[in-house]
């Protein structure tokens, strides 16, 4: 019997300390494996109310008291290879980047979505979203600076 | 003459005639009764489903804030209250309770223990508890805070059942205050008294179609140890302070089955019967409010959310709508509906049946309470019948949200990105309606039954049965109105 219940205490303290790291393990390891090596991985969430792209991770525990930070222009390095995560905390946004033609791409509430692109040139690179989504739809702008890195003959070229 | 009117004016004794058929289910499967005297039953019943409530806890704070999209509101708000209520109560009493992972924590303070037991001596126990056992006070000994908590639960339903963080703050609090008690008072007096989910399983498990009762009226009679009570080195003192011998009604047995392990006897088992047929009887005016409560909810939740009208589900969803004013006034008018009118309706109808009766013999209290019957298993039906478009039209969240539980962009079975489908919207008032009417049926079933263990005269009991009938063909008539249009 004593073997039972030490067993019985020891599976209680397995769930209540392994699931958190189960979930931290998935989300800042396994979660990343799909993309490509060497991937600067974005986590980008629109926020309908101001109207703000964001980097804050936005959850149930800050959503409804916490107005996240507007994200300065993220800066990328020539020939990254980029894997933006979007998220949606409210309601339907669309995210694109028309200077890259990448035509707009729908961010369902609640659900993440994934854009990959190459930093093939230095310059600036607008990002926004296309669905209107409430009164601040307009100011659902924000920016990737990409640093040249003197190599290659696109160097000269900006977008 | 003088002889036939004492005869008229004393009350006759309740009849409760015997229930048409009982299966004894550890007598034809012995294997069922091995398995719950098994030290390690309900810890193992326990331990899957707290798991997945701390899963569930984790991913309202740490998951996306989209109701729909967040495994806690559509796991808790659609899957477990559609199985809660129209498969495990009716079909299998307070079973939720044996598994429920609210109180775990208060009974591990208590006991010390998550699956032995601990002989010793406790105030009225052969076990050995920890905390300060106190009484918990007699006038809080009924289901009133349930009541009242069960209410303002409902009140703010469109708070609960949408915002992942509020759905987590109410179960953590929950625990919290079910472990907290557990330190102060004795055996689970959060679950009796206190838990606003307990409150309804308790009245609807009336309805159910299993038992755990006493083989043996005999055996408890002569029985010295009492062990089903006062516990013993086999198993824990009942946690709902029930004795078997007494115990004829599912209410208040949470079917945690210590008392199964602990009977010296072997006098305790699991029966079979037919729904909603034997426990007919509510014991006080807490159970009847209950009773009036629960079917008012339903209206009210069938009206706010399921209606045309939107400007009542405008007013319940105050935190987008901010429109405080509409909001004081539904929950005003619910609360004045549950408490005030809707028993008040039924009240008059009592009076009514006790006049066109002529039943001077029976108290108005009496028929008052046993009545009310009527209504547990009507609630239960209109409860049923209010969730079947919560599956069938938002059931298919239920697909997309397991494959990714928290919003993080997960699949772990690659239906993730399964889109909302309603399941034949259509068909739901066609579900609806026979559900209904079969909540009336057993309602005005049970309301006979009652009424003729109140009056042997055949003219007498059919009066008295008229308003009442009435009555809930009513209020059938409002949800059919509500459902069908």
């Amino acid at each position: 019997m004593v073997w039972m219940e030490t067993a019985g205490v020891a599976s209680i303290i397995i769930v209540i300390v392994g699931l958190p790291l189960l979930l931290w393990y998935w989300q800042a390891v396994f979660s990343l494996r799909k993309y490509p090596a060497g991937s600067k991985v974005i986590d980008l969430t629109a926020v309908a109310q101001g109207g703000i792209w964001t980097q804050d991770r936005v959850a149930g525990y800050n959503y409804w008291w916490k107005t996240p930070a507007r994200t300065p222009d993220i800066q990328l390095n020539q020939g990254e290879h980029v894997v933006v995560r979007l998220h949606s905390p409210d309601v339907l946004h669309s995210f694109s980047i028309p200077l890259m033609h990448i035509q707009p791409v729908d961010m369902p509430a609640g659900h993440t979505e994934d854009v990959e692109f190459d930093a093939t040139r230095p310059g600036e690179l607008t990002f926004l979203c296309y669905q209107v989504c409430g009164p601040d739809h307009h100011s659902l702008l924000g920016r990737f600076q990409v640093k040249g890195n003197g190599k290659s003959e696109n160097d000269k070229e900006s977008w | 003459m003088a002889t036939s009117e004492l005869k008229v004016l004393q009350p006759e004794p309740f009849k409760q005639e015997e229930v048409p058929w009982r299966f004894d289910i550890f007598a034809r499967w012995p294997w069922m009764k091995r398995l719950v005297r098994m030290r390690s039953f309900q810890f193992l019943l326990i331990l899957p489903n707290l798991a997945m409530f701390y899963f569930f806890l984790m991913t309202a704070v740490f998951g996306t804030p989209v109701g729909n999209r967040n495994i806690i509101i559509v796991f808790v708000w659609i899957l477990w209250w559609v199985v809660l209520i129209a498969a495990l109560v009716p079909l299998g009493s307070r079973i939720w309770c044996t598994m429920c992972p609210l109180p775990f924590f208060g009974d591990w303070l208590q006991r010390r223990a998550v699956i032995r037991v601990r002989s010793g001596k406790s105030p009225g126990t052969e076990n050995k508890f920890f905390g300060l056992q106190k009484r918990w006070p007699k006038k809080l000994s009924n289901i009133w805070m349930q009541n009242f908590g069960f209410l303002f639960l409902a009140t703010f339903s469109a708070l609960l059942v949408t915002r992942p963080m509020v759905s987590m703050v109410l179960f953590a609090f929950m625990i919290v205050l079910a472990a907290g008690m557990g330190l102060v008072y004795r055996l689970r007096t959060f679950c009796n008294y206190v838990c606003p989910i307990s409150g309804f399983l308790s009245l609807y498990s009336m309805t159910s179609t299993i038992e755990l009762r006493h083989v043996s009226n005999d055996e408890c009679l002569k029985c010295k140890t009492k062990s089903c009570i006062r516990g013993s080195d086999k198993g824990w003192a009942c946690p709902w302070g029930v004795y078997m011998g007494k115990l004829d009604r599912n209410n208040y047995c949470g079917l945690c089955f210590e008392c199964v392990k602990s009977c010296p006897n072997d006098n305790i088992s699991l029966f079979a019967r037919p729904f909603a047929t034997s426990d007919v009887l509510l014991h006080g005016y807490d159970e009847v409010w209950k009773a009036c409560i629960m079917l008012v909810l339903a209206l009210s939740y069938s009206v706010v959310l399921l209606s045309p009208w939107g400007q009542f589900k405008n007013w319940a969803n105050v935190t987008e709508m901010h429109n405080w004013g509409g909001f004081a006034a539904y929950a005003f008018g619910q609360a004045l509906l549950a408490l005030v009118i809707f028993p008040g309706i039924y009240y008059l109808t009592i009076r009514l049946a006790k006049w066109y009766a002529k039943a001077d013999n029976v108290p108005t209290k009496e028929l008052f309470l046993k009545y009310a019957y009527m209504l547990v298993p009507m609630g239960l039906l209109a409860w049923i019948a209010f969730s079947v478009p919560l599956i069938m039209v938002n059931g298919s969240y239920i697909i997309s949200v397991v494959s990714d539980p928290m919003g993080w962009g997960m699949n772990l079975f690659g239906t993730a990105d399964f889109p909302w489908t309603p399941f034949k919207p259509d068909w739901v008032p066609f579900v609806q309606v026979p559900i209904l009417l079969i909540g009336l049926y057993y309602g005005l079933k049970g309301l006979h039954k009652v009424g003729r263990g109140l009056f042997s005269d055949p003219v007498q009991l059919r009066r008295s049965l008229l308003p009442p009938a009435a009555l809930l063909l009513g209020v059938t008539f409002v949800f059919l109105k509500l459902f069908i249009g």
